[in-house]
């Protein structure tokens, strides 16, 4: 069968690379972006099992890409990831549309556990 | 001496100066009410003396002895009216010229008793009687005169001595009141320097404040309350920054997280895929490591500079870059607020020589200031060019926001002054104009209400 596609968005960098990294491994087909922009004009081409997105980016943040992924793949499982440490009540709220919340520092394995269990769905 | 002291030191002597002018008067006028009492008297005497004389001419004339009792009669009643005023006669003529006055009415008389004494006229005895009624009326007339012009040299005198006084107050008051008046006009005009120094921001206080009047009294407790405001002021920058830094702590966590983020992430990785690295994903991981630690180590010395106490350490900058950083420290402040940045600086300026995180501090304060008067979706403009001379370096900060209204324009760079109300201390736009000041820069300010408004700070080029 296809590997499941992950795409990972956040304008850091290194999140994307460290989390291809490990995703790979376990043998995800995993694209990373580092704008929104971009990312989304890619989601329109193909879709994505998982989106795993930065909450707070320039431009077009979190939330945003929420909106749009499930506009366009109400199936798709969106995954948010945050620096905002006391943004908990907002993403108390999106718990319905947001599969996960991440605050970061990351944990690689979480992560990891969190994309099995969102595809075991 | 203090100003009360001084004027009243200057009315005791103008009021002792026309105390003693008054007693010298009043005598003088007892003086001349003495002298012009004898002069009444003196005329009564002379009045007599006269009608002796009279007889005695009779006397020689008709040779009648009647006269001589007249004479005689005459003596008798004078001595007894300069009895009776005798006081008066001595307090005017002296106790001499009475005893003399006396002599020679005693001497006139005897001659007249000799006269009357003899059957037959001698002409030794009418000489001696003729000479002595002259003697007696001679010096009757010599005192007599005297005292009239010493009535009349007394009341010149006064007069003299009135005008010499009437001008003496007139001076004293004047040069004594102009001195009084020069002094406290001099100190009031200091005092009034340092209260709109003070006013302005500027808490220098007067050294040496030697006058012990109440203008000084007045100075020394302006200086007191000076260095209260200026710890005040102190006390309140530094709960300024305490507050900017609230607001810049949102920022600051995001600016830490992400790195210590990456770190984690890579070090994730590292434990999980080490035995499959290369030598080189190795490497390339750790200097990702060294990359993110280094971008914490310039967060977390941003935020030292930032609320470290002012401390001015000028250095030659690129006043591009410090506008880039100061960016950089409201950049999370404006995506909140969704405000928009455009930045057009000049590459070609040149550098200015500048205490970096205070000109920042200045940047950032402009900055917060225009994204509180915009709505979302604004544009903060900031600019950088230098004058035509090159002397110069301009920096403008610009917001389409609610511009300030004229009538409070000229107050806002007035320390506690802010539109802001409860949310504002009103010290940011002082602060950043005395941080300016410091610089021998300038900051001035255009406003249109609902136009908006721009700030531009000028700075001397470094040369």
């Amino acid at each position: 069968m296809d590997s499941h596609r992950i795409m990972i968005i956040d304008d850091e960098k290194i999140v994307g690379d460290m989390a291809k990294m490990a995703l790979e491994k376990e043998g995800y087909a995993v694209e990373t972006f580092t704008n929104a922009g971009p990312a989304l004009d890619r989601l329109k081409m193909e879709k994505f099992d998982i989106v795993v997105t930065d909450f707070k980016m320039r431009g077009i943040d979190g939330m945003e890409v929420l909106r749009r992924v499930k506009g366009l793949y109400p199936e798709t499982k969106v995954i948010m990831i945050t620096a905002f440490a006391n943004l908990d009540t907002a993403i108390e709220a999106l718990r319905g549309d947001v599969f996960d919340f991440f605050p970061k520092p990351v944990k690689i394995k979480e992560l990891k556990a969190s994309i099995q269990r969102a595809l075991s769905k | 001496m203090k100003i009360e002291h001084k004027l009243m030191l200057s009315y005791v002597v103008n009021i002792i100066f026309i105390m003693l002018i008054g007693i010298f008067s009043l005598d003088n006028m007892n003086v001349t009410l003495t002298k012009l009492k004898f002069v009444e008297i003196a005329d009564d005497l002379n009045a007599s003396f006269l009608e002796m004389r009279l007889a005695e001419k009779n006397f020689f004339l008709f040779k009648d002895t009647t006269s001589l009792d007249e004479i005689d009669k005459n003596i008798k009643s004078t001595l007894a009216s300069i009895e009776t005023v005798r006081d008066d006669i001595e307090r005017a003529i002296g106790a001499e010229n009475l005893t003399q006055l006396k002599t020679f009415i005693d001497r006139y008389s005897k001659a007249i008793e000799d006269a009357k004494g003899r059957k037959t006229r001698s002409a030794q005895s009418d000489l001696r009687l003729r000479l002595e009624g002259r003697n007696l009326r001679d010096f009757f007339k010599t005192i007599t005169q005297l005292e009239r012009k010493n009535v009349n040299d007394i009341i010149l005198r006064s007069k003299k001595i009135l005008l010499i006084s009437f001008l003496v107050i007139l001076l004293l008051s004047a040069v004594g009141g102009r001195l009084i008046s020069r002094n406290i006009v001099n100190s009031m005009r200091t005092i009034e320097g340092l209260a709109i120094s003070i006013s302005k921001g500027d808490f220098t206080k007067i050294e040496d404040v030697t006058s012990r009047d109440e203008c000084g009294s007045v100075l020394r407790a302006i200086n007191v309350m000076s260095e209260e405001l200026k710890n005040r002021e102190e006390e309140i920058i530094q709960s300024k920054k305490l507050a900017s830094l609230g607001i810049l702590t949102a920022g600051v966590a995001h600016e830490l997280r992400n790195p210590l983020n990456n770190i984690s992430m890579v070090a994730q990785n590292f434990i999980e895929m080490h035995d499959s690295l290369s030598r080189e994903q190795m490497i390339e991981l750790m200097t990702r490591v060294e990359e993110e630690t280094k971008r914490i180590e310039d967060t977390v010395k941003h935020l030292l500079d930032f609320a470290k106490p002012r401390e001015v350490h000028l250095k030659e900058a690129d006043i591009n870059d410090t506008i880039q950083q100061s960016v950089k420290l409201i950049q999370n402040v404006l995506d909140i607020s969704d405000i928009e940045l455009s930045l057009s600086l000049d590459p070609s300026i040149p550098h200015v020589f500048i205490d970096e995180p205070q000109i920042q501090e200045v940047l950032v304060n402009l900055m917060e200031n225009a994204v509180q008067a915009m709505t979302p979706g604004g544009t903060i403009f900031i600019a950088s060019n230098a004058s035509e001379s090159k002397d110069t370096v301009a920096i403008e900060v610009k917001d389409t926001g609610s511009g300030i209204p004229p009538e409070v324009l000229p107050n806002i760079f007035d320390p506690f002054f802010t539109t802001k109300g409860v949310d504002g201390t009103g010290l940011g736009m002082s602060i950043s104009y005395g941080i300016v000041k410091n610089h021998r820069g300038t900051i001035r300010v255009e406003s249109a209400v609902d136009v908006g408004t721009t700030f531009t700070i000028e700075l001397p080029a470094h040369k």
